[in-house]
């Protein structure tokens, strides 16, 4: 696993796309949220904490950057095959378990790094701007607490969504599920959006680290109507889906996102091991 | 390390029994294994591989039974396999390619690690080109990765499956000149349908068509089918109607004719002397 671990990050953070499309998706980023995605001080006046600031940068760069994320994983798990190098694989001693886990873990973090760099890079510069070293221990906790378990999620589905299909297909449907099931408002149609099941849920935000006592938020935050609870919306469908934010809720959502990704990894060694003639 | 293979039946989804009742013993040594496209042969490699499941039938290789899984794991650790379609990672270096193949095959010892790469790179004559991404490598150089990645783990069983269509003459005959001197005392199964391959380096071989065996034994017993059988015929009329025409030669005003047939084919034949091919092509001949 650590070898497959190794090799999988290596090619991947070398792939020139990886960083093109980092690169442009951020620039599109900036320039559509203009103002709001390069002020430092995000959380208006409450928001010179670093807590709160650091919390709106990670809203922001999960809303999108995901997309990216998973696009560039897609053909991951299937190009061994594309390539021919199964049957190479497969007659080492080391089992196929071991190697998904392997690739799994080395391609998802070698295509988180930008994204992190991105995130940590900003609450540096937070830090020094507004000399606030603690933004960096926020970043870190909220970056364990909220980004890397929707990555992992994210990162699974990507992997094994093209055991089923194309990996063209997989990545035109994985857009669209990524606005169906976590961008769009809850109110607009039945939905994932902002449920216990979405990546790009805030339980994490408001449940643990107290998110909602800062009330004055950037504009284009997406909150539910009626202000800072997190939970049910107002009549929107699957609000079962949608608890109110609490510690016990926040843990349950990082819960889910690492069962889901485990499901999903199961299911793709169910299916190849399946494939075995 | 012998393979003993009894009453080995693979039957693919949809019916296709690629593989039916074959019983073959491989001793230690270069062991050649020929058939036309379609007999087989790939099935029977990746069987001894553990990528596929016979149907039915024992395979023990060194005494561990393939067929279930620690037995199949035991045997991975002792295998070289060369697949007939090698797939290569184009963005490593041909050295990290083998160092990542080598990690799997477990090799953890980074010194002893790099020593073997550096052996085998020198083996497969490539350590000029060792640390070029394998994405500009020529076919010829592929295979040459391929058999040096066989032999990472110093394996007593290596499987090599047609290692040289592609490749061109000269590529051709340095690979068997390898494949033959890695023999010595460890059993290598080369699967093939060029027989000149076989020819060239095994002194046993076995033959299946349609996924039964045909022929076991030395090369010699299997040139003999075709003694007294192969005859050349130089006429400037039409080809020989008798027999099989294994090759033609344009000569003068006429054709030399290469003929396989139990009676001569024409007042002017004169008999030959056999080779492989001859005597593959008499054992394949139909109605034998």
């Amino acid at each position: 696993m650590i070898a497959t671990f190794r090799y999988e990050f290596r090619m991947q953070i070398r792939r020139p796309v990886l960083w093109i499309v980092y690169g442009l998706t951020f620039a599109v980023t900036v320039a559509g949220f203009g103002h709001t995605y390069l002020d430092l001080n995000l959380g208006g006046d409450e928001g010179r904490e670093p807590r709160p600031a650091m919390i709106v940068s990670a809203i922001l760069l999960t809303s999108l950057l995901p997309i990216v994320y998973g696009c560039l994983l897609a053909d991951r798990l299937v190009r061994d095959r594309r390539l021919g190098m199964t049957d190479v694989l497969d007659t080492t001693p080391a089992g196929r378990t071991g190697r998904l886990a392997g690739k799994y873990l080395g391609v998802c973090a070698a295509t988180a790094v930008p994204l992190v760099l991105a995130y940590l890079g900003r609450a540096a510069a937070y830090a020094v701007t507004e000399g606030e070293p603690a933004a960096l221990g926020w970043a870190a906790v909220i970056l364990v607490t909220t980004v890397v378990p929707a990555l992992l999620f994210v990162g699974a589905l990507a992997l094994a969504g093209p055991l089923l299909m194309p990996p063209l297909l997989f990545r035109v449907l994985f857009v669209v599920y990524w606005f169906w099931g976590n961008i769009i408002p809850a109110t607009m149609m039945p939905t994932l959006s902002h449920s216990i099941l979405s990546a790009n849920s805030q339980y994490v935000a408001y449940g643990l680290l107290g998110f909602g006592h800062y009330r004055e938020l950037p504009p284009n935050v997406i909150l539910p109507p009626g202000g800072i609870v997190y939970g049910p919306w107002p009549g929107a469908a699957l609000n079962f889906l949608r608890p109110e934010a609490s510690p016990a809720v926040a843990l349950l959502w990082i819960g889910v996102m690492i069962a889901l990704a485990a499901a999903v990894l199961l299911l793709a060694r169910l299916h190849t091991a399946r494939t075995e003639s | 390390m012998r393979i003993e293979i009894s009453r080995l039946t693979k039957t693919y989804k949809g019916g296709v029994r690629a593989l039916d009742g074959l019983d073959l013993d491989v001793p230690t040594g270069m062991y050649g294994l020929l058939g036309s496209n379609g007999a087989g042969k790939t099935t029977l490699m990746r069987i001894l591989a553990g990528l596929l499941r016979p149907t039915s039938g024992t395979v023990r290789v060194g005494g561990h039974d393939i067929t279930a899984a620690d037995g199949r794991l035991a045997v991975q650790r002792t295998l070289g396999y060369l697949p007939q379609s090698l797939g290569v990672y184009p963005d490593l270096t041909a050295r990290q390619f083998l160092d990542y193949i080598a990690l799997l095959k477990g090799l953890d010892s980074r010194p002893s690690r790099r020593r073997r790469i550096g052996e085998l790179l020198e083996t497969v004559a490539l350590t000029p080109d060792a640390d070029r991404r394998l994405k500009g490598f020529s076919g010829g150089m592929l295979r040459r990765v391929g058999i040096a990645q066989a032999l990472l783990a110093d394996p007593r069983l290596l499987v090599v499956d047609e290692p040289t269509t592609g490749l061109d003459p000269e590529e051709r005959i340095r690979f068997r000149i390898l494949l033959s001197r890695l023999a010595g005392d460890r059993t290598v199964l080369l699967s093939t349908h060029i027989v000149e391959d076989v020819a060239q380096t095994c002194r046993s071989l076995a033959v299946l068509d349609k996924g039964r065996l045909v022929f076991r034994g030395e090369v010699g017993e299997l040139v003999s089918r075709a003694e007294r059988r192969v005859w050349t015929l130089t006429t400037s009329g039409p080809a020989p109607s008798q027999g099989r025409i294994v090759a033609a030669l344009p000569e003068g005003a006429g054709t030399r004719y290469r003929v396989i047939t139990p009676t001569a084919p024409g007042p002017s034949a004169q008999p030959a002397e056999p080779t492989l091919e001859d005597g593959y092509l008499a054992l394949m001949e139909p109605g034998r």
